[in-house]
């Protein structure tokens, strides 16, 4: 309800037309995205409005919304095969700092299309322009399209959706409303998210908006997750009776037949 | 139908785990070993982390060898004595091993070192399996019989000292080659994610010349002492116990095991151990082929944990 009453208000806050900056305001659907036992993804929205625009420009569709989905700043690890005598063994190896678990893109176009890649380059907007502190480095910040470690880095978690761009999924209600789709895989990582909504007129960044929700387990598998690391003991005894229990139902029922 | 594994933070689909638990679960119920050296690089296959695979596999083991045990207990087929023998060793092993297995994890060779152990201990074993028991089929077959092997004596693990009388096994053996035995399969029970049963079960044979009669029931009942306290260690030192995979397997695993036995009554005993041993060389050179084998991609990612953290 509250949402529906803030989307009213924004909606005539971007038809009242007062010429000045314009900004973006944004509102997500959920501030919490639940794993549970039958979690296999979830598409979460994102809505907002730009205002304060020029209402002429607004129609002619002069502005352009990128909205950036970025997980946790994590460390990660890339090693290397190489072969030593006969076998392939994990060799040289790199470490970096502030690499994010997720990131995910979403706009309405191709965003090189729309705006300068010196300029995404810069702002580190797109897969294409991710950083990350190699720690061997001194924690200098790099592309993570600089050498062969980090392409790995940026190519395995392509591969396996933590990395994505779409170029379609966001979709103008009305000239100054635009609602996107951010679906998130079934692996993706738990914890806080940031999204963050750009917006860009002529290729020029005139307003950012930022918002969070959490990935979080819920119910049995919160409870199991925390009992593991919190109780570890008491959880590795309770692994145990329970597959004594199994062990032992087992050969009760089997027993008579 | 998928399911959230909490630990292994990953979707997956619960009747192919169930599948292989009771895939797994058959063969060990025929074969009468626990299977673990078969789920461990199975679950790798089906990319559960080697971590949780591992550690894991030990609680479900805990499962399937208590089940057995039982069966053995009432049939009064368990050196009780020797069991917690090789149980004093194989707790210190299991400690070691856990151990070195952090260890390992931490310097990024873990899956590699799983591969390497797997590879060396079924091919050696696989293949000595395989020669003795067509050796057996070939006699049988000459004799008409089975022929009985008798065990000789070896004469140096019989010459050693703290001799410890077993009225189970009608055996008078030194102490000190039952826990080195306890503690080599406690070891490599933590870092390979197996019960041990198929490195026990011939050592105790042929090693210390245990009767083939209490070999099965008296290495089931140390097991479940040593996968019980591998499952405790690993949940308190590397949070790598998943309690729903376990679950899952456990449950296809005890089912498979009754089906399993019922199908190995069928065959005689060398033929068994001729097709454990052909099986046990099979997935020795599926995991020698990908040590070999260029990889299609060289380089692998580890997340290393959150910073500023949660």
């Amino acid at each position: 309800m509250f949402r529906v009453v803030t989307l009213f208000a924004l909606m005539l806050i971007a038809l009242s037309g007062v010429q000045a900056k314009e900004k973006l305001q944004m509102g997500l659907s959920v501030d919490v995205v639940p794993v549970g036992s039958d979690f296999a993804g979830q598409d979460i929205v994102v809505f907002g409005a730009i205002e304060l625009a020029d209402q002429a420009e607004l129609y002619r569709g002069e502005y352009d919304v990128f909205i950036e989905v970025i997980g946790d700043l994590q460390e990660a690890i890339v090693r290397k095969k190489d072969r030593i005598s006969g076998i392939w063994i994990n060799a040289a190896a790199r470490e970096y700092r502030d690499v994010p678990s997720f990131y995910s893109l979403h706009s309405r176009n191709p965003i090189e299309e729309v705006v300068d890649p010196s300029v995404l380059s810069n702002l580190g907007i797109g897969v294409k322009y991710l950083k990350a502190k190699p720690v061997d480095r001194g924690n200098i910040e790099e592309f993570l399209t600089q050498g062969e470690f980090s392409s790995a880095l940026r190519r395995k978690r392509i591969e396996s959706r933590l990395f994505s761009e779409n170029a379609s999924s966001i979709e103008q209600i009305s000239p100054s409303l635009f609602r996107a789709s951010v679906s998130l895989p079934p692996n993706v990582p738990i914890g806080f998210h940031t999204v963050k909504a750009h917006l860009f007129k002529d290729g020029k960044k005139l307003d950012e908006v930022t918002h969070t929700f959490e990935v979080r387990k819920v119910g049995f598998e919160e409870w199991i997750y925390n009992l593991a690391h919190e109780q570890s003991l008491l959880y590795g005894i309770l692994c145990v009776l329970l597959a004594i229990f199994t062990g032992w139902f087992a050969n009760v029922v089997f027993r008579k037949n | 139908m998928s399911i959230y594994l909490p630990i292994a933070e990953l979707s997956v689909n619960i009747w192919i785990l169930f599948g292989m638990g009771a895939a797994v679960g058959f063969l060990s119920g025929m074969f009468g070993v626990g299977g673990g050296f078969l789920m461990t690089p199975l679950l790798i296959f089906y990319n559960i982390p080697p971590a949780v695979a591992v550690a894991t596999e030990a609680n479900q083991i805990v499962a399937s060898s208590f089940s057995g045990a039982l069966a053995h207990l009432r049939k009064g087929t368990v050196d009780i004595k020797l069991g917690l023998l090789l149980l004093v060793g194989g707790i210190a092993g299991s400690t070691l091993g856990v151990y070195i297995f952090s260890a390992l994890r931490e310097i990024g060779q873990l899956d590699l070192i799983i591969s390497l152990l797997y590879v060396v201990f079924l091919g050696a074993i696989g293949t000595l399996m395989t020669i003795e028991s067509l050796r057996a089929i070939q006699k049988s077959k000459k004799n008409g019989g089975t022929a009985a092997r008798k065990p000789g004596h070896s004469g140096f693990i019989h010459k050693l000292p703290f001799k410890v009388k077993f009225r189970k096994s009608k055996l008078v053996l030194s102490v000190i080659p039952i826990i080195a035995l306890g503690m080599l399969v406690g070891i490599l029970a933590a870092i390979m994610g197996v019960g041990g049963g198929f490195i026990m079960v011939p050592a105790m044979i042929y090693l210390l010349r245990v009767p083939t009669n209490v070999v099965i029931g008296t290495s089931l009942f140390q097991i479940i002492f040593v996968t019980a306290f591998t499952t405790i260690i690993q949940s308190t030192t590397n949070q790598t116990v998943d309690v729903v995979l376990a679950f899952i397997l456990m449950v296809g695993g005890v089912i498979g095991a009754q089906f399993g036995a019922a199908a190995g009554h069928k065959l005689k005993g060398e033929q068994l151990r001729a097709l454990l041993g052909l099986l046990v060389l099979g997935v020795c050179i599926r995991l020698g082929y990908d040590l070999v084998v260029t990889p299609d991609d060289l380089f692998n990612v580890i997340a290393a944990g959150t910073e500023g953290g949660h």
